[in-house]
């Protein structure tokens, strides 16, 4: 559970502007989804929070700390592929951060402590719904476990934040609604701050208690500008397009819904007074006590 | 009618057809090598099978008049310890260097681009050289085979390493791995396999700059019997030494592929070798 | 049961089995027992048999094949080896080997061969050089490199004989005459037999002494012009054109003209050298301008007990058949028609007939 602050980030390529002035406060347990269209750095954000890569200008901090300039423990990690690494077992792939861990040198437990990092992940297993699948390599699950398995596995290290590189967007809707249900609870009960860069409007409204969108401001020149928050705008779980979202999300979706949010973003849009200024309009302790 | 590209041989038709080219073969040889020898008995470019199994009985189960030594075996000795030896460097070569380069962005500066032009020189026209920094004894020859295939196998690991999804690396740095944990738990775990790939893709020419140097200067091994015996054309003791090494490199080929499945099983499930 | 499929098959296999049986069948060997007008001779760099190339090349080899009405193409060879084993399996009609060659492989391997024409004897050109030693006994307990079964290989044993010794007592290393200038430069290599121009070119280097050559055995080594004795009895043209061809080349070569300069120094540059290397590689080399010269060599005593001491060296090192009882298993016929070893499998032929008529002036 860790407050994030943004600071006026800029992120360049050469000459190309990719964001700009990207600037936002998010509160500590707070479920942002990150949406825009293709290309507009949403991805490139996420990659920063995780300091996979370093902004041209500005500055993150967590918990007013400045962040710490390559990858770490206290940020966990689920891109939409690649996750978990081939050659070890699901239970392997879970005990791997205690191994790492633990064991400075080998990066390998044995005997005793193995066998208690293997329980341990044993049961981070069973907590996302694989406790049959403990000794089975990635290639042996389906896409929706082998993303399971890669939630546990972010989780052994009980990162404080949790970055998602759009994790769902190659399942299938009904497996994705089961491993959108797993996620609010494991969101919840671990009190992380989550980051999740999404394509789907639909998606992003269900999960998040705050929807971000990055866009372009011009069609012209467009690497000349770079992508700004465009919208922002924080949902609280009670909100009634929850509701409507929850009963989609099960088996009723329409059409209009997709619609609905369209408008609903295009409004948000309109009513931003300046990009980069945004201001707070989530608090997720004021829902404490309400079901995800 | 069922397209062509849809046919399947059924097991038994498919031991057919495999067997087929290798029969053509030895047919053609036996009807070249009677019409040869009902033109000259003594002829030496197609001898009988008989002759073959003369040979193969003189060399292998018959010590040598001068020396006592079964040829066939002392000389298999001689050229699997210097091929074993030449493979065994350029492999812990290859998995060492090729991890570096394709791991550590320092090492790929340095020695990346020296990697791929040194793959590039052919090491048989630099021969001399080798002798005069090797010397002519056993050293050279496991030099050659070294210089022959080392550089393409750290090239060929360094972009194995390079493919792993940048992901992987991200993700175990995520959950704390240092460098060194990275090196050993993430990437030689996946490197084993695509290493023994590699390594069997370099047998052939391995087995080429063996008998290249044994054939330059020595005393024995596969590669100075067959230069020795193609002086007199004894093509009689040639043809079952060839048979001999294409045995045993086939027999390698299959070795290392029955260890990469039974050791790294989920390699094939990933999609396997290449 | 019939299957379609299986008929195709089988006829497939047939017709698979002709194709590459013909395919095999058709270097088969090229001395079919007729008359013939076209022929080939194979020969290889070595300054004994450079005249070929020249000869060739200046268009005095045509001009003699067409005064007998028949084509010889002339083809050079990279690889000694291989030019005589081409010979043998029966690509070429004929080709440049010294006379062990000559015997240990085409005879040994039933090709009957006649030695045509006696071009020279190495007489200085094969050695054994050694570093810090300046006696053949120096040589013993080192590893000598040499090209193993060559004339440098006899040379050795030759050696050593004359010290009383023999084979075992040294270690022979095969080396190839390709890398056998970089292999006398490395410490491995104390000893090392070979021929010219290597031998001249090792002996240029610090701490080189020839200690034996080919001239303290002369007339052994024997560089010889051979061909099929099949296709020779049946085209006799074959030999009277070669037999003009080499003797006109000797006569210009061997002059003291413009016209001989020209001509060695052309040899010498297709051998790598120039007009002083290519004398002075002569120099070593007992060459037989005059065809009287060679066909009294090719009559003589000598030449008998020359081959009986290279079949005894190819018989002690198992060339002349893996069978072979003794050395007289494959017959050599002399000019003076005795034969030594078995007179009912004569498979090397020395004849002066061809260097007869050419001395006599009958081409």
């Amino acid at each position: 559970m860790s407050r994030v602050e943004v600071r006026n980030l800029w992120k360049e390529y050469g000459d190309q502007v990719v964001l700009e002035r990207i600037t936002m406060d998010v509160a500590p347990h707070s479920f942002v989804s990150l949406v825009g269209p293709s290309g507009c750095g949403k991805s490139t954000f996420l990659r920063m929070l995780l300091s996979q890569e370093k902004p041209t200008r500005g500055s993150i901090l967590v918990d007013g700390q400045p962040l710490a300039d390559e990858p770490q423990p206290d940020r966990g990690v689920v891109f939409q592929k690649y996750s978990v690494f081939p050659h070890l077992t699901a239970v392997e792939n879970v005990a791997l951060g205690q191994e790492f861990a633990r064991a400075p040198f080998t990066g390998r437990l044995f005997g005793r402590a193995r066998r208690a990092a293997l329980h341990e992940a044993g049961a981070l297993l069973e907590g996302v719904g694989l406790g049959d699948a403990r000794g089975k390599y990635p290639a042996q699950l389906s896409g929706g476990m082998q993303q399971r398995l890669a939630i546990a596995q972010a989780l052994a290290r009980k990162p404080r934040i949790l970055l998602l590189d759009e994790p769902f967007g190659a399942l299938d809707p009904g497996i994705r609604a089961d491993i959108h249900d797993l996620m609010l609870s494991v969101w919840w009960d671990t009190r992380m701050t989550v980051f999740m860069v999404s394509h789907d409007l639909r998606e992003a409204f269900y999960l998040g208690t705050r929807v971000v969108a990055f866009d372009r401001p011009t069609e012209k020149d467009a690497s000349r500008f770079g992508a700004r928050i465009t919208f922002d705008i924080a949902l609280d779980p009670a909100a009634p397009i929850k509701e409507r979202l929850r009963e989609a999300e099960h088996g009723s979706a329409t059409d209009e819904l997709g619609e609905e949010l369209a408008a609903m973003a295009a409004q948000a849009d309109r009513d931003d007074p300046a990009p980069g200024s945004t201001t707070r309009r989530d608090d997720p302790a004021s829902r404490d006590g309400e079901t995800a | 009618m069922t397209r062509l590209v849809n046919r399947h041989p059924d097991r038994p038709t498919r031991l057919l057809l495999a067997m087929l080219p290798f029969a053509l073969l030895i047919a053609a040889y036996a009807i070249g090598s009677d019409l040869r020898l009902a033109e000259n008995p003594n002829d030496k470019l197609l001898p009988s099978f008989r002759a073959l199994g003369d040979a193969i009985e003189r060399m292998a189960f018959t010590p040598d008049k001068r020396t006592g030594d079964y040829l066939l075996w002392v000389d298999t000795v001689a050229s699997l310890t210097r091929i074993g030896g030449g493979v065994a460097i350029a492999t812990v070569f290859g998995l060492l260097v090729g991890v570096s380069v394709g791991l550590l962005p320092y090492a790929r500066a340095t020695l990346g681009g020296f990697l791929s032009a040194v793959a590039m020189i052919p090491p048989l026209a630099i021969l001399p050289i080798l002798f005069i920094l090797f010397g002519l004894g056993e050293l050279s020859k496991f030099v050659l085979v070294f210089a022959g295939i080392g550089p393409f196998i750290a090239r060929d690991i360094a972009m194995r390493v390079a493919e792993l999804p940048t992901e992987q690396i991200i993700k175990a740095q995520t959950l704390g791995a240092s460098t060194w944990q990275i090196c050993t738990r993430v990437v030689l775990p996946q490197v084993w396999p695509r290493l023994m790939d590699s390594v069997r893709l370099s047998l052939g020419a391995a087995w080429l700059f063996l008998i290249a140097a044994e054939a330059v200067a020595s005393q024995d091994g596969l590669g100075y019997r067959i230069f020795l015996m193609r002086r007199y054309l004894a093509m009689d003791v040639i043809l079952p030494y060839v048979a001999w090494i294409t045995v045993l490199a086939f027999s390698f080929d299959w070795l290392l592929r029955a260890l990469q499945t039974r050791l790294f099983p989920w390699f094939a499930l990933e999609g396997g070798s290449r | 049961m019939t299957n379609p499929f299986k008929t195709v098959f089988r006829n497939t296999v047939i017709a698979a089995v002709a194709i590459v049986a013909i395919g095999l069948t058709a270097a088969a060997p090229a001395a079919q027992a007729a008359e013939r007008t076209s022929f080939k001779l194979a020969w290889s760099i070595y300054v004994g048999w450079m005249p070929w190339g020249w000869a060739a090349d200046t268009g005095i080899v045509d001009k003699w094949a067409d005064r007998y009405g028949i084509d010889i193409e002339v083809v050079q060879f990279n690889d000694y080896i291989e030019s005589i084993n081409q010979y043998t399996a029966g690509a070429f009609d004929g080709v440049t080997a010294t006379q062990m060659d000559a015997l240990g492989i085409p005879s040994v391997g039933g090709v009957d061969t006649t030695a045509l024409l006696i071009g020279d004897f190495s007489n200085g050109n094969d050695a054994l050089i050694l570093k810090d030693g300046d006696a053949v006994e120096d040589v013993i307990g080192r590893n000598v490199n040499l090209v193993e079964l060559s004339v440098s290989h006899y040379l050795l044993a030759r050696a050593l004989e004359t010290i009383g010794k023999a084979e075992r007592d040294v270690t022979v290393v095969n080396t190839s005459d390709a890398d056998m200038i970089a292999a006398y430069q490395t410490d491995d290599v104390t000893a090392v037999v070979t021929w010219n121009p290597l031998v001249a070119e090792i002996l240029s280097m610090p701490n080189a002494t020839k200690v034996f050559d080919s001239s303290d055995i002369p007339g052994e080594i024997i560089d010889l012009t051979v061909v099929n004795s099949e296709t020779l009895a049946d085209n006799p043209a074959l030999g009277k054109a070669l037999a003009g061809a080499w003797y006109e080349t000797m006569s210009i070569m061997m002059s003291d003209t413009e016209e001989g300069r020209a001509a060695r120094a052309a040899m010498g540059k297709a051998s790598g050298t120039d007009l002083a290397g290519y004398d002075m590689q002569l120099a070593s080399t007992k060459m037989f301008f005059d065809p009287a010269e060679a066909a009294a060599f090719g009559a003589s005593a000598d030449l008998k007990t020359t081959m009986d001491s290279v079949r005894t060296f190819l018989f002690d090192h198992g060339l002349l058949g893996d069978g072979a009882p003794s050395a007289d298993v494959v017959g050599i016929e002399f000019a003076d028609g005795t034969v030594m070893g078995d007179a009912a499998n004569v498979k090397l032929r020395f004849t002066t007939r061809y260097m007869d008529m050419a001395a006599d002036g009958d081409l």
